[in-house]
């Protein structure tokens, strides 16, 4: 009852004209900020942050917020279309959107990624409304152990994400976890693999080496291919530019799966959307029926990551608004902005504040239908992009992406760096070595390190602390199974094979 | 949102270099007034601690009319605080670049050998403020007082947990501190978010942290933390009740968490106490005093020639401790 009569009151707020006029401001800025390369969630809202002091707290939190989750749903357009990730969150939508994309089908895949956003969006503002404070203190029982256990499997997920050689696959992921170790160790203060370099010092942005890897590496092999004038097949009528009621089914799942991984990982503060994504990602290709087709383009394969990318933002805003504890830079900005505005976000923001949260929850649900709305019939505009010769094309790749890098940081070093990692990409295509692994190494990698260190501090040197703790003897065990998925297939084709008759 | 495009910028950069080279500085000693947009250089991304100080101050600057221009912030972030301080001893004579320092300027020269620029090699314009901190525990620790946690600890050595930040945070400077006035020994265990520390704290995954006290506040307020000592010269408004280090007998020095204006170097003196008599009067305004209040920060204001010796002395002071926590000290 109490959530019936919390709801209508916010929607109440979040339906008054100038709320829903904030509402859209901040999906639509959110859209574009996720479209641009580079230039992410957190840049953005601190920079609007002085305008907001002379706004209605409501109304600000409400755009905000907009800014946030809509530019989950932008992330996903260069992704698929360039396969330069917009934001970090949709690394992995690269790896079958865009070849979706190659196949002539950028249509459906970026309308099954605006369509996944929507459903995954919409059940992680109701996880926020229904669960927060309970799973917020499911949140605490996760801490180091938990943390690696989780990474560890994540990680596990390379096996899935090998191509033909799994032992290139696993060098890959080497390579990723060698460059999450450079910089300034968080323990010991110690300079690891800094080369001298002052820019070292905080290590590498993972965004710089996915940029890099993905779009540059790409651009370079395609080049050197020499493709007709025309890169990718774009079909006309609008029909085509849609996603298929077949999409549709075979995202099914997708649809559960990322917005359950996504919203349980955003919960937790030590996690983040980029590894909700991987994990759902995994998840999708462990269970699915044509596990062998997912990198070649498989429309579930972006419903999954960019349906968990979305649910998070409500999952990550139960912790911020519950406990005060935020998770992400975002949230940590989010943070700092209800500070300014002269609220006290703690565990007793939403007794005491009930409007602002139930006022942002409406205004959630109210932005997820402006984004739909928003984002679907844009797709049929966003595919003419693929029209555009390579000669275009590419250099609008190479341009959107240094622009991009250099957003973030500012740094001729990160250009430097990107130009690095294209080479990289390019030679990875050459040998036929896979870059998901990469990524996902890169990704978990610093995370994993500390975490095992500081589980290791807390037990004093004792490993027994990973297995004896049982949320993360579980998920150790899931690592394991999905370690043996290959090998179980493997068994699987032999015994198909014994049992063919002669 | 915008940054000026970077030829704009570096003409522009070139043309007050040029003006600031070739008049005559008795001139300026009067007349000196920023007469382009004045880059605040901060060492974090938009959002961290450093970059919202920037930004609200740049806009009381603005609101008090303080300042004939505008100030933008500029993110520089990496290294620690190095590709901060680079950046600005770059900006040798610049006279329209600022940079707001914390602790971590200090410290990263102390220890890494790629960080080359410390606060010595440019030129301080003022202190602004000091944070201060809490020791906390969960509310339902066994630990009432300050003492009863150090015996503890020193009974079961390596047993107790604090999570804290890095290995040269001023959290485990406070722990260093008392574990040598006590001869105790606790395990200081790093998480890189203040987050990650709140969660391991309220989960029962440690049993001790250094807080913020605006962090601290609604935990305290909910029964779900309760507070030791407080890491202060004197006692908070808000947390009369509680003792300071001091009073809670541990006679070790405050070493202060600080932030504060840098400007490159080779920037001539008038133009030094035009800065600095604009962040005094930036401290005295209200609007900075409730800031300052808002945020449970103390006023920490100081001159120039103030900042270079209390720069000095804390230099020295941490080396000390660094090298008790097994750091190794290349400067």
């Amino acid at each position: 009852m109490e959530v019936v009569s919390g709801l209508l009151s916010g929607f109440a707020l979040a339906l008054e004209p100038v709320n829903l006029l904030w509402c859209l401001v901040g999906v639509l800025l959110g859209t574009l900020v996720g479209i641009l390369p580079g230039l992410g969630p957190p840049a953005t809202i601190a920079m609007l942050l002085p305008l907001t002091f002379n706004m209605n707290p409501a109304g600000a939190i409400i755009m905000l917020a907009g800014i946030y989750y809509g530019a989950k749903y932008g992330g996903s357009t260069t992704s698929i279309l360039l396969n330069v990730p917009g934001e970090s969150a949709s690394v992995v939508t690269c790896i079958d959107g865009h070849q979706l994309a190659r196949k002539g089908r950028a249509g459906p895949a970026l309308g099954i990624a605006a369509i996944a956003s929507f459903i995954a969006g919409t059940v992680g503002v109701l996880g926020l409304m229904l669960v927060a404070p309970p799973l917020a203190k499911l949140a605490l029982a996760f801490s180091s152990p938990e943390y690696f256990a989780l990474m560890a499997f994540g990680l596990s997920m390379v096996v899935l994400l090998a191509g033909r050689s799994m032992l290139k696959a696993l060098l890959a992921a080497l390579l990723g976890l060698w460059i999450a170790t450079m910089g300034t160790d968080l323990f010991s203060a110690t300079s690891r693999f800094t080369f001298g370099q002052l820019e070292l010092l905080s290590g590498i942005d993972f965004i710089v080496v996915a940029i890099g890897v993905f779009a540059l590496g790409e651009v370079l092999a395609n080049m050197e291919a020499r493709e007709e004038a025309h890169a990718l097949p774009v079909p006309k009528g609008v029909r085509k530019l849609l996603p298929s009621l077949q999409d549709l089914k075979d995202s099914r799942f997708a649809f559960v799966n990322g917005s359950v991984v996504g919203f349980f990982v955003g919960v937790l503060p030590g996690a983040g959307s980029t590894i909700a994504s991987f994990l759902s990602y995994g998840l999708e290709k462990a269970v699915s029926r044509r596990r062998e087709q997912f990198g070649s383009g498989v429309i579930e394969g972006v419903a999954a990551p960019e349906g968990a990318n979305n649910s998070e933002t409500g999952g990550a805003l139960v912790p911020l608004l519950t406990l005060g504890i935020p998770g992400s830079a975002t949230t940590a900005i989010l943070l700092a902005a209800l500070v300014l505005w002269g609220f006290k976000p703690g565990p007793l923001f939403i007794p005491e504040h009930p409007a602002m949260f139930w006022g942002l929850v409406a205004s959630m649900y109210i932005g997820n239908v402006m984004l739909l709305a928003l984002n679907l019939p844009l797709v049929p505009v966003f595919a003419q992009v693929l029209r555009l010769p390579v000669y275009v094309l590419y250099p609008v790749i190479f341009g959107v992406s240094m622009v991009g890098v250099y957003t973030v940081s500012g740094s001729m070093f990160d250009l430097t760096l990107l130009l690095v990692f294209g080479l990289l990409g390019y030679l990875m295509r050459k040998l036929d070595y896979p870059a998901a692994p990469l990524i996902l190494g890169l990704v978990l990698g610093a995370g994993m390190e500390r975490a095992l260190r500081q589980s290791l501090m807390m037990s004093e040197g004792s490993l027994a602390i990973l297995a004896s703790r049982p949320i993360s003897a579980v998920l150790l065990g899931f690592a394991i199974v999905i370690l043996l998925v290959p090998l179980f297939s493997r068994i699987n084709a032999w015994r198909l094979r014994a049992l063919e008759p002669r | 949102m915008r940054r000026t495009p970077s030829t704009v910028k570096a003409v522009g950069c070139a043309l007050a270099a040029f003006a600031g080279a070739f008049a005559p500085c008795h001139a300026l000693a009067q007349e000196f007034r920023p007469t382009q947009p004045v880059q605040l250089v901060v060492h974090t991304g938009p959002g961290g601690g450093s970059d919202v100080l920037a930004r609200a101050l740049a806009l009381m600057v603005e609101r008090e009319r303080l300042l004939p221009v505008r100030i933008q912030v500029l993110n520089k972030p990496g290294g620690a605080g190095a590709v901060a301080a680079a950046y600005l001893a770059e900006k040798k004579g610049d006279q329209h670049t600022l940079g707001l320092f914390t602790g971590v300027w200090l410290t990263t020269p102390l220890m890494s050998v790629e960080a080359r620029i410390t606060l010595r090699d440019l030129t301080p314009v003022a202190r602004l403020v000091l944070e201060p901190a809490l020791i906390a525990v969960r509310a339902d620790s066994p630990y009432k007082s300050l003492a009863e946690f150090v015996a503890a600890a020193r009974n079961n050595p390596g047993q107790l947990k604090q999570a804290g930040g890095s290995i040269t945070s001023r959290d485990n400077v406070v722990r260093q501190q008392l574990q040598k006035n006590a001869e105790a020994r606790w395990t200081f265990i790093s998480f890189p978010g203040g987050g990650e520390r709140i969660a391991a704290l309220l989960g029962g995954h440690v049993q001790m942290m250094v807080i913020e006290p605006e962090e601290a506040g609604e935990h305290i307020r909910a029964g779900s933390m309760r507070v030791l000592a407080q890491v202060s010269e004197t006692r908070l408004p808000r947390f009369p009740g509680v003792p300071t280090l001091k009073e809670a007998g541990f006679d070790v020095p405050v070493v202060p968490q600080v932030r504060g204006v840098v400007a490159p170097p080779e920037i001539p003196g008038p133009n030094v106490e035009y800065w600095e008599s604009l962040f005094r009067r930036l401290t005295r305004t209200a609007s900075w005093r409730k800031y300052v209040e808002d945020n449970q920060f103390q006023d920490g204001f100081q001159s120039a020639a103030e900042v270079a010796r209390f720069y000095d002395e804390l230099t020295d002071r941490m080396r000390e401790i660094l090298k008790d926590a097994g750091v190794n000290i290349v400067r």
